[in-house]
């Protein structure tokens, strides 16, 4: 599939700042799953965007604004093409997992971080699924994700960057990121390496269920997760969802959790309050798709814009 | 024997002056027969000359954990220790080669395709679990790659005299400031003394540091790059040698809200309007450098920071994130890293370090606990070290308990008998236990400064040398080669 996505971000502060200075995470990647096309982002008042690829492969455009104002708008646009992804048919055992050159690879995705850290009820949760028996680690992934998707019920704006999973587990309700922070918990807390996925996620659908050319969606950016399968590299869910990751899933960057894949982050001077708008628009263009057995179309190499 | 060393008994430890036998040694002769024969009065006097010259200087450092803020003067032992020309020149090469290996090794992670990491020399997830492994700095440029701009090796000898490296200090290594005051009150206190003694000079330091923080600019700065030294302030414990630094290289003290980025460069405010500013000299820790980055809450660093350095247009010293490097447990690598970058034997080999996430490393460590020393792998100033054999029944229970619920965040050593060295205690000389933190300046070359900061355990048989633990010091002479 292909779209255009235009993510903008709008602060209004209630006095003047004098200084802000930030970094967004935006742009959409290009890796086996899918191509960027363009890419271009601008700030009012115009600051010059210094971008560069951070530690995890995430496009980073950092910018500051040094003179009086009261409102920021930023604007990120992009054309992306997306493709299906084949069907994990691996079924590797639950031991493979301790391969020693497995772990080592994949240390920093398996270690708790702020927002994937092992409460009690986390621990729990993952001594239930464990006990159920799965021998192979896909399924065991599915059941996480499956486990995830029953235990919290989407409430927009229930909770705030800083809840835990087990504050998740405990109050049953949250948002994208809560879930993927959760499921990767889980995974981790079971021996599988997991990372955190900040991305887009186009959710206009007909009546059938299935995306309309042409169709455009306001949405917010999402987050979902992927689980290391020995030998069959990342199987990426969205529990959120309740959806195996596809076309419909553009992935900005991935990290141990939120905080290395924020899309916004920054701070301001001033004595201020700030209230943000943000929103994603997307544009289906097309559900033209490679078959994953292809290499996808070439393009001409686009100039991206600061 | 004469006046103040007689009796003095080494103890069965290696003694810096003198022979098993008693005998000073060569390149001590002269000192023990000048300052062992002052009369009490003489020693009194001079005594009093130090003590006035450090506190004109306004020489102090602030110990942690008493009560807040408490200054104190760093004592300085009128005996100073002699290092022989032969000796340093193995030290001094022995450091070129491990810091050397140690910036590269940095710039291999950061700037690099991990060679070492993937070559097996290091596991990967030693690097990834360390605390002082900061993704933010990935991909940042450092020119000359000379991330640690200024290394602290903190050296002992052991018990045969042989010099070996007790840990690598490669984030903010402080001291230098103690070895230049001592110098200049060394030639006040005992000036015949040291003027008859070939001393290697120390006071240039000043200038190889700006020479080295020049070095290391941008390749956008002009040929007269502008380097400040950015302090956290009066509170911190080092404040006085980073105002000391910035007068002996004639630049700029700064606070991170004397600094603005603006369009991705670093300016500081002067009183001429705002001035670019081209190498950070910075004495603040990573986490605090910028807000946009790092700790959110931190007002002592500069928002954007990180971001102009990405830019190229600004060069932080000593680079962030060497903390991966100086970590206790990466440690116990550089021996094999020295052989893989250089293909050479270490010079200053290591001391013997257990690694405690190895079963049975662990299970030998665990048995003999009250015989070694342990150390938390992310501390420095010997903070959490625990000596076995110096340790209660609870502190080694409690200290068991924390090996074993993180393993990793532990290393063990063999206890080091610590060499000694003649120290004036009352009116006359007992042996004291030292170590050496030499200072290592690496910008477009390596400079090793003669010496270094000569530790003292003051309190008897202690073997903790660090000042913020009740430590003193000594100046360090460095004998010139006799046909220089």
């Amino acid at each position: 599939m292909r779209f255009d996505i235009r993510y903008r971000l709008a602060f209004e502060y209630r006095n003047v700042v004098r200084h802000s200075q930030n970094e967004l995470r935006a742009c959409p990647l290009t890796d086996d799953h899918q191509m960027l096309l363009s890419y271009r982002v601008a700030s009012s008042p115009m600051a010059r965007v210094h971008g560069f690829t951070d530690y995890w492969g995430t496009r980073v455009d950092a910018y500051g604004i040094r003179e009086p104002h009261v409102a920021v708008e930023i604007v990120a646009e992009s054309a992306v093409e997306t493709r299906q992804r084949p069907l994990t048919v691996a079924s590797p055992s639950m031991a493979q997992l301790a391969d020693p050159e497995f772990t080592d690879i994949h240390a920093e995705f398996l270690a708790p971080t702020r927002h994937t850290e092992r409460g009690e009820r986390t621990v729990a949760c993952a001594a239930e699924i464990r006990a159920r028996g799965e021998i192979d680690v896909v399924s065991l992934v599915l059941d996480i994700h499956r486990r995830v998707h029953r235990s919290v019920t989407y409430e927009s704006g229930s909770t705030d960057i800083g809840v835990t999973p087990d504050d998740v587990l405990r109050g049953g309700r949250g948002v994208c990121q809560d879930y993927a922070h959760l499921a990767v918990a889980l995974c981790r807390e079971l021996g599988v390496p997991a990372r955190y996925v900040s991305g887009y996620f186009f959710a206009a659908d007909d009546a059938t269920g299935a995306a309309v050319v042409g169709d455009s969606a306001e949405v917010q950016t999402h987050a979902w997760f992927e689980a290391a399968i020995p030998g069959a590299g990342w199987l990426a869910l969205d529990p959120t969802n309740a959806l195996a990751v596809g076309e419909r899933h553009v992935a900005i960057g991935r990290g141990r959790d939120y905080d290395d894949v924020p899309p916004i982050r920054g701070v301001y001077a001033g004595a201020a309050a700030a209230t943000l708008d943000a929103g994603v628009e997307m544009r289906l263009l097309s559900t033209a798709s490679s078959s994953p057995d292809q290499p996808l179309p070439l393009h001409q190499q686009v100039q991206q814009q600061q | 024997m004469e006046g103040l060393f007689t009796d003095y008994d080494t103890g069965g430890f290696f003694d810096e002056a003198h022979d098993d036998d008693g005998s000073a040694r060569s390149h001590y002769q002269a000192l023990i027969a000048q300052v062992g024969g002052f009369p009490p009065a003489e020693l009194d006097r001079r005594e009093k000359l130090r003590d006035e010259a450090f506190r004109t200087a306004g020489i102090t450092f602030t110990v942690y954990g008493e009560t807040e803020g408490v200054e104190r003067t760093f004592p300085m032992d009128l005996v100073p220790r002699l290092i022989p020309a032969d000796e340093w020149k193995t030290v001094e090469a022995g450091l070129a080669q491990r810091v050397t290996v140690l910036n590269r090794f940095l710039d291999d992670l950061y700037n690099g395709e991990r060679a070492a990491v993937r070559d097996g020399i290091v596991p990967w997830w030693l690097i990834a679990s360390s605390d002082g492994f900061c993704r933010e700095a990935a991909g940042i440029p450092v020119p000359h790659g000379a991330r640690c701009l200024v290394a602290g090796v903190d050296i002992v000898r052991d018990g045969n005299g042989d010099y070996c490296v007790l840990e690598d200090n490669l984030r903010n290594p402080s001291g230098i400031s103690y070895v230049l005051e001592n110098r200049q009150a060394m030639t006040r206190v005992l000036p015949k003394v040291f003027a008859n003694h070939r001393v290697r000079p120390v006071d240039h330091y000043g200038l190889s540091l700006l020479h080295a923080l020049q070095s290391v600019a941008p390749p956008s700065a002009s040929d007269d790059p502008t380097v400040v030294v950015l302090t956290p302030g009066v509170f911190n414990s080092a404040y006085f040698e980073h105002a000391f630094l910035a007068r002996q290289m004639g630049v700029e003290l700064v606070e991170g809200r004397d600094l603005v980025v603006d369009d991705h460069t670093v300016a500081m405010r002067t009183t001429q309007g705002m001035k670019r500013v081209d190498v950070i000299y910075r004495r603040i820790d990573d986490d605090f450098l910028d807000p946009v980055v790092f700790r959110p809450d931190s007002t002592l660093g500069v928002p954007g920071l990180m971001a102009a350095a990405r830019a190229q247009t600004v060069t932080i010293a000593n680079a962030v994130g060497n903390g991966v490097a100086d970590d206790k447990a990466v440690y116990a690598y550089v021996p094999d890293l020295i052989r893989y970058y250089t293909g050479e034997e270490p010079i200053l080999p290591n001391i013997e370090t257990y690694l405690l996430w190895e079963p049975e490393q662990r299970a030998h460590v665990l048995d003999r606990l009250d015989q070694l020393v342990i150390k938390p792998v992310a501390e420095a100033g010997g903070y959490g070290v625990v000596i076995g054999p110096k340790a209660t029944d609870a502190e080694l229970a409690e200290c068991r308990a924390q090996i074993e619920a993180d393993p990793r965040n532990y290393i063990a050593q063999e206890v080091v008998q610590l060499s000694r060295h003649p120290t004036l205690v009352d009116d006359h000389m007992e042996g004291r236990h030292i170590d050496l933190r030499p200072f290592v300046l690496c910008g477009d070359k390596v400079e090793v400064i003669p010496g270094g900061l000569t530790r003292v355990a003051l309190t008897k048989g202690s073997l903790i040398v660090n000042s913020s633990q009740g430590g003193g010091s000594k100046d360090t002479w460095v004998l010139a080669p006799e046909d220089a």
